[in-house]
């Protein structure tokens, strides 16, 4: 046994995590989730001398068509956790379902397939193609759904007209505002129509206005049904949120449900 | 759709990529051209060789000495020419030359051998003391018919252990032109009792062409074999089987040069294709996470490779042609040609086709996959969250 699985059982670490997860247990057989979370553990370079625990037993579950907040200061391990439900990452340890189904255990193949029906990703840096412009952008899912140029070109430029960006199709990134790039990459994550959407802080680079604009954006989203994930360390955003869950030192160290129990 | 949709998807990187698609286009010409120029020297100066074994005589007779070709008796040809199915019997002296400071090929004939090849002589046939050059080599060293041109012979004295040059003064009496551009450029005809007195081989030739009546060679070859062992024997398709093996052996030395190039050049294509570099990581990562799989991500870089080597091949072929037709295959053309300049002075024979471009195109494909393939499907594998970090 390994100094971090040594550590993950200590007395003390088991004693609050049990507490931990049998709250959310109980809450989470309350309700029909979407996605939940149980036990999931990041641990980079595990067993190493620089060894870093990003999340340690993390559980959580989001209902279908909520707007969920994971809260947190920075280093709280959001973004792992949110890359994690995204599938964008693998946790070292624990389950992911989403619609009963453990994603952890898919394949390469079957994450790539869920990424492209179910998820929407927003980056916190947005990671957009520099060189492309901002309709080429939003439609790089469609390329390998077979989509012809032209179908491609008006479902992007349909999205980004919603975005208010309908001026700004034929722009590189390079030309555009943070704001303007947010956009653009909300437009990208939408896309494919996925049911599921996820921003990680989406506030950080965006000014007071742009802000606003997102709260819109995300509200019309929520409206149409889908469920939406965000990180953020800001209250911002969390103040719009169905459920907030506070992250701390990658852990879950509160849980605020505005339509249902909190604990 | 969506394969066709990828490969625009590819073609649009190279576009977007301008500079980096460049350089790596650069480095493949850089190997490339050196490659098609010389597979088209070789290829020509086979052609141009066998067209000579082709157009030359059906069996050519020496004696064996030393297990080498050894000089033969001059009257023997009178004695072959009788043989059932011989048409003729020529005696020939061929022997290397000097002449201005540089290797010709000197090729003694009987005069009645002369009158054959007169259609492509240029004056009367030589006369004592006469010699009919070829026009590449009379271009090159500003000869006309009634020049003097001094020719030099190596002589090793076997008995008194000298080496020395015998040098003796011709006047031209002729000018030939072939299609054969190797031999207008270094070629001598001269009378045969003349050559015989040049290389003093008084009573002997270098070796006896014989003619012989079509399907009559082997029972000819084995009527000579008859006549004395001692007879070394070459027929026409013996001569090109010699001549492909040589030609073959050169083509495997360069392509086995070729070869560690290549090993060489692999990492550099890896370094300047960009999939170690951040940028490309990144952009296969963002690929990743809006769904993309794996395999859409490695056939996009197929097709980046399949388009950068048709281009990289393309061009090469154009600079090569350049090469070797408007520059004369300065350099490399030596590789193929024994005896000439650096700076050919005779037009060097070069075939090119569209194999030579196939296979250029094919190397680049194999040199751009071998240096990109394997890095992008580790950067497609890993979870997208890291390559974009």
């Amino acid at each position: 046994m390994n100094n971090s699985e040594d550590r993950a059982q200590s007395p003390e670490h088991r004693t609050q995590s049990t507490e931990h997860r049998i709250k959310t247990e109980e809450h989470i057989t309350q309700s029909h989730a979407l996605i939940r979370c149980d036990g999931i553990w990041k641990i980079y370079n595990e067993g190493k001398p620089n060894e870093v625990r990003a999340l340690s037993e993390v559980s959580l579950s989001v209902e279908r068509g909520k707007f969920v907040a994971i809260h947190g200061p920075s280093g709280s391990g959001k973004t792992t956790f949110i890359s994690i439900i995204g599938s964008l990452e693998r946790p070292s340890r624990g389950t992911i379902t989403i619609d009963g189904k453990n994603i952890a255990g898919f394949s390469d193949a079957a994450l790539s397939s869920l990424r492209r029906r179910r998820i929407g990703f927003v980056f916190q840096d947005y990671n957009l193609i520099p060189g492309l412009c901002a309709w080429e952008n939003v439609s790089v899912p469609l390329i390998p759904e077979g989509i012809a140029k032209k179908q491609r070109k008006e479902r992007a430029a349909g999205l980004l007209k919603t975005f208010g960006l309908d001026g700004r199709a034929e722009h590189p990134p390079e030309e555009m505002s943070g704001g303007e790039r947010q956009r653009v990459a909300i437009a990208r994550a939408l896309v494919n129509g996925p049911d599921i959407l996820i921003l990680d802080e989406p506030t950080s680079n965006i000014d007071k206005e742009s802000v606003s604009g997102l709260t819109d954006i995300l509200n019309s989203l929520k409206a149409e049904g889908r469920t939406i994930i965000v990180s953020t360390h800001q209250e911002t955003l969390s103040g719009n949120a169905d459920v907030v869950y506070e992250l701390t030192k990658g852990r879950i160290t509160g849980h605020k449900d505005y339509n249902g129990p909190n604990l | 759709m969506i394969h066709l949709n990828i490969f625009y998807a590819a073609a649009g990187n190279i576009a977007r990529h301008n500079l980096k698609s460049m350089i790596v286009v650069l480095c493949l010409s850089a190997i490339l051209v050196p490659f098609i120029s010389a597979l088209s020297i070789s290829e020509g100066t086979k052609k141009q060789s066998m067209i000579s074994v082709e157009q030359g005589a059906d069996i050519y007779l020496t004696m064996d000495m030393y297990g080498r070709n050894g000089m033969i008796p001059a009257a023997l040809s009178g004695e072959i020419e009788k043989i059932d199915g011989v048409t003729e019997a020529v005696p020939r002296v061929i022997g290397r030359i000097y002449v201005e400071g540089r290797l010709a090929v000197l090729l003694g004939l009987p005069e009645k051998r002369f009158a054959s090849a007169a259609g492509f002589i240029d004056g009367p046939p030589p006369v004592r003391d006469g010699i009919v050059i070829g026009k590449g080599l009379a271009e090159s060293l500003g000869l006309r018919t009634g020049s003097d041109l001094s020719i030099g012979v190596r002589i090793f004295a076997i008995l008194e252990h000298v080496p020395y040059i015998q040098k003796k003064v011709y006047t031209v009496s002729g000018i030939f032109d072939a299609e054969s551009s190797i031999w207008t450029s270094s070629l001598i005809l001269m009378d045969i009792e003349e050559a015989i007195a040049m290389f003093e081989m008084e009573g002997f030739v270098s070796d006896i062409a014989v003619y012989v009546q079509p399907g009559h060679t082997q029972q000819v070859v084995e009527s000579i074999q008859k006549m004395n062992s001692f007879f070394r024997v070459q027929t026409k398709g013996t001569a090109m089987t010699y001549m492909e093996r040589g030609f073959n052996t050169k083509n495997g030395v360069f392509a086995s040069l070729y070869t560690l190039a290549f090993a060489v050049a692999i990492p550099l294509v890896l370094m300047l294709s960009g999939f170690g570099l951040s940028e490309r990581r990144k952009e296969v990562g963002i690929l990743k996470a809006t769904g993309w799989h794996t395999h859409e991500v490695l056939e996009m870089v197929f097709y980046e490779n399949l388009v950068l080597s048709l281009i990289a091949a393309s061009f090469s072929y154009v600079l090569s042609f350049i090469w070797v037709r408007l520059l004369n295959g300065a350099f490399i053309s030596r590789i193929f040609i024994p005896g000439i300049e650096s700076m050919s002075s005779f037009p060097v024979p070069a075939e090119f086709s569209g194999m030579q471009l196939f296979l250029s195109f094919f190397v680049s494909l194999v040199l751009t996959m071998s240096g990109s393939i394997y890095p992008a499907w580790r950067t497609a594998v890993i979870p997208p969250a890291e390559a974009v970090r």
